[in-house]
């Protein structure tokens, strides 16, 4: 693994941050108790509504494990050179289908172009028989040969019964994740850890089992060893172009959590037990959106549902008008529920231009009517208790400023609260007002959250200044923290803010998170 | 709008970006959007009441996703379906062929739905004559040998939209008028016992 590269030029230290004992010690009597997972700030009074994931490690684990059983493939500068051979020979050859137009796609762009190779993060998955099936940009046909090159390298060093993970050159890291029958390939120029460019490997990854099922795909590729996936995936890139938009910038992703529609407990309340009684034999889970942020989710007694497949229920809609036309029912595999089969889901906008958007998930196809008719049972309920009303108050401010911390120095920050498997974070300050900022500044939690999780030395806690920025991050068992302050600020002024942050949160917390998750 | 009748199902029919969505778009919402194409993901259900004489009737629309990966699907979407509007797009000849796909698969499997041959982007012919690639004849030809209405439409300039719906209601209403007995028509959405499919296939 290579810890160098992730550390540019800010001076930072790390190791352990003196404050977490005091901390601990005040907070026996203050009101942020929260060391302990299930009593932080955000923590869920019953149960969680999500699938107990240790987030990170979970969703990297198995990608480790295979790695672990073999050698550690560290001879890059050998494995270029394999790669320039392979150029040349142009192992496999280009099978083109006419059937698939990809003229469609906006993204055309010539590939032997400098432009090209200067994205900063390339994303191709490919077939165990080395088929184009997804790039991010330019074309897949254009690409046949590189993708050809790419897997003759894969099965190249399978064959001598090593696994390759990365190749590191040129300021350039390659990436392989091999998902029987999926080989996907990332080639970033970002800072980000091996570990890191996994993880979004393998969101990649579920979100093509999400719309197939991964009994589809093995079935598809037993039967055809060089099937062209992309027949069947016509008209779904833009859901993985927008999933990757989604990782380079959402928290929720880089967390494994999700955020919360700002609302009073009192109406959250009503409007899940309205969810929770609009209910129907099939259906599994209910789940109110207010664009990306969840307003409730209400869930079948003992089914749980996986960050991971909320947040692709989240990509599916968010990056699709097709669901304001009228009342959306489409297949749809939750991976981290089951890779089998599909669920069924009831998508529908609350009203035409309202952000709020109903999702019924049944395990009937022919539930169509049903979920329908649960959506006017809910709509019913809603309005009798009046409840409408104060939800689309709510959805005037669906964020928060950060000033209402009352820190100062503080601009951002990033608080998952572990067990509920929720976060809460303040809209971005002027100074991060750009979307290159607002990236940077992802870059920077990224980072930290790397330097939390690494998978051999992992710290709790971590302070890093550069000139731009102060951030500090801290994991305890309850919960996470990446704050980020004005450069002027100290370590002492941090660590104190800390503090003042978990309270504050405290104070929030029945509006900001979902205190009391319902099933039925 | 609480419980919401549907006399007749019709279903969407046609391969990817022949413009199925923009046609139910121009209908009920009388627009066309521009900007990039939105492929449709699974179908989309909305239900529109039409004035046919002195009577209401209201259809319930599915338009479904031409993609591939719904196929295994479809057959939930045009079960029970009264009418098919089979899409295809004037200046592609590949969607012609699906639409024969499609007119064969409810031949087989829903031999009581009328199927509606509808030839799309009319707007685009007319702007540049070439682009044409299915003869209107041939077309022609071949809807009277299934049985079938034969339209050509612009969801862009609206023409002969509402003709075609028009139809299809107006159709429903003879036939429905000819077949149905003391039974009222339509299915109470709000109605909890009564399941639509239950009811579809008490029509059929
Ligand atoms: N010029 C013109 N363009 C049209 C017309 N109808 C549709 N289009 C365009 O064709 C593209 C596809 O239209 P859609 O209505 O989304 O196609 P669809 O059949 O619903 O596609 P799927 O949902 O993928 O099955 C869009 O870019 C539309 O703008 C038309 O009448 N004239
Ligand atoms: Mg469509």
């Amino acid at each position: 693994m290579d810890g160098q590269a992730l550390r540019p030029t800010a001076s930072w230290e790390n190791g352990t941050l003196a404050p977490v004992d005091r901390l601990r010690a005040e907070r026996a009597d203050s009101p942020t108790p929260g060391l302990v997972e299930g009593t932080e700030p955000g923590a869920g009074q019953k149960s969680a509504m999500f699938v107990h994931a240790q987030s990170f490690e979970d969703l990297t684990a198995e990608a480790e494990e295979e790695a672990r059983r073999d050698d550690e493939l560290d001879k890059s500068g050998e494995c270029a050179e394999e790669l320039k051979v392979l150029v040349g020979e142009k192992t496999i050859e280009e099978q083109r289908n006419n059937s698939i137009s990809s003229e469609s796609r906006s993204k055309e762009e010539d590939v032997s172009s400098e432009a090209w190779r200067s994205h900063r993060k390339h994303v191709f998955v490919l077939s165990e028989a080395g088929k184009p099936i997804y790039t991010r940009y330019g074309t897949e046909e254009a690409l046949s040969s590189t993708m050809g090159v790419m897997m003759a390298l894969v099965s190249f060093v399978e064959a001598e019964k090593n696994i390759i993970r990365s190749i590191h050159a040129d300021g350039c890291k390659v990436v392989f994740l091999t998902k029987s029958p999926l080989v996907l390939v990332g080639v970033s120029r970002t800072c980000q850890s091996d570990k890191e460019l996994l993880r979004e490997l393998q969101y990649i990854y579920y979100q093509i089992v999400s719309l197939l099922t991964l009994t589809q795909l093995n079935h598809i590729f037993q039967h055809k060893q060089n099937y062209d996936l992309r027949r069947l995936l016509a008209g779904s890139e833009y859901l993985t172009d927008n999933l990757l938009h989604r990782l380079d910038r959402d928290p929720g992703l880089l967390l494994s959590a999700v955020t919360c529609l700002p609302l009073a407990s009192s109406a959250r309340d009503v409007v899940s037990s309205s969810l929770q009684a609009a209910k129907a034999k099939n259906l599994v889970f209910s789940i109110l959106l207010a664009g990306d942020r969840l307003v409730t989710l209400v869930r079948k007694k003992d089914q749980f549902l996986h960050h991971i497949d909320l947040h692709l229920v989240f990509n599916l809609v968010g990056s699709s008008s097709s669901f304001r036309e009228g009342e959306g029912w489409t297949p749809i595999c939750l991976p981290k529920f089951n890779t089998a089969g599909f669920f069924h889901a009831h998508i529908s906008y609350l009203e035409p231009a309202s952000e709020l958007c109903l999702i019924l998930v049944s395990t009937d196809r022919e539930d169509f009517f049903n979920m329908s008719d649960c959506k006017q049972r809910f709509l019913e309920r809603l309005s009798k208790r009046s409840a409408y009303q104060a939800l689309k108050e709510a959805l005037k401010c669906p964020t928060y400023s950060v000033a209402q911390v009352g820190i100062p120095e503080l601009r951002h920050f990033l608080y998952k609260s572990k067990s509920s498997g929720l976060y809460t974070s303040p809209e971005f300050p002027e100074v991060y007002h750009s979307d290159e900022e607002q990236e940077r500044l992802m870059g920077l939690y990224q980072d930290l959250h790397s330097c939390l999780h690494h998978p051999t030395r992992p710290l709790r806690s971590f302070y890093r200044c550069s000139e731009t920025e102060n951030l500090l991050a801290w994991v305890t068992s309850g919960f996470e923290l990446y704050l980020c302050f004005s450069p002027l600020g100290t370590k002492a002024l941090a660590v104190s803010a800390v503090n003042k942050l978990l309270k504050w949160i405290r104070k929030e917390e029945d509006r900001l998170f979902i205190l009391s998750p319902l099933t039925y | 709008m609480s419980a919401m009748r549907v006399d007749a199902k019709v279903v969407m029919l046609g391969k990817e970006s022949v413009g199925k969505t923009s046609l139910v778009e121009r209908y009920v919402h009388h627009r066309f959007l521009v900007g990039p194409y939105q492929n449709t993901i699974g179908a989309a259900f909305v239900a529109k009441p039409i004035q046919v004489g002195e009577k209401v009737i209201t259809l319930g629309i599915w338009d479904t996703a031409g993609s591939e990966r719904y196929e295994a699907m479809s057959r939930i979407y045009y079960r029970g379906a009264r009418a098919a509007i089979v899409c295809y797009d004037l200046t592609d000849s590949s969607s012609f062929q699906r639409a024969r796909f499609w007119v064969k698969e409810l031949q087989n499997c829903e031999e009581h739905c009328k199927i509606y041959l509808c030839g799309t982007k009319n707007d685009l012919i007319e702007g540049d004559r070439s682009l044409r690639q299915i003869d209107y004849h041939d077309a022609q030809d071949f809807a009277e040998e299934i049985g079938a209405q034969h339209f050509e439409t612009s969801s862009k300039t609206g023409n002969n939209v509402d003709e075609l719906f028009q139809k299809v209601a107006e159709d429903y209403n003879n036939t429905a008028f000819q077949y149905m007995t003391a039974e009222e028509t339509g299915i109470d959405l709000g109605q909890k016992k009564d399941s639509y499919f239950y009811s579809c296939c008490h029509n059929n």
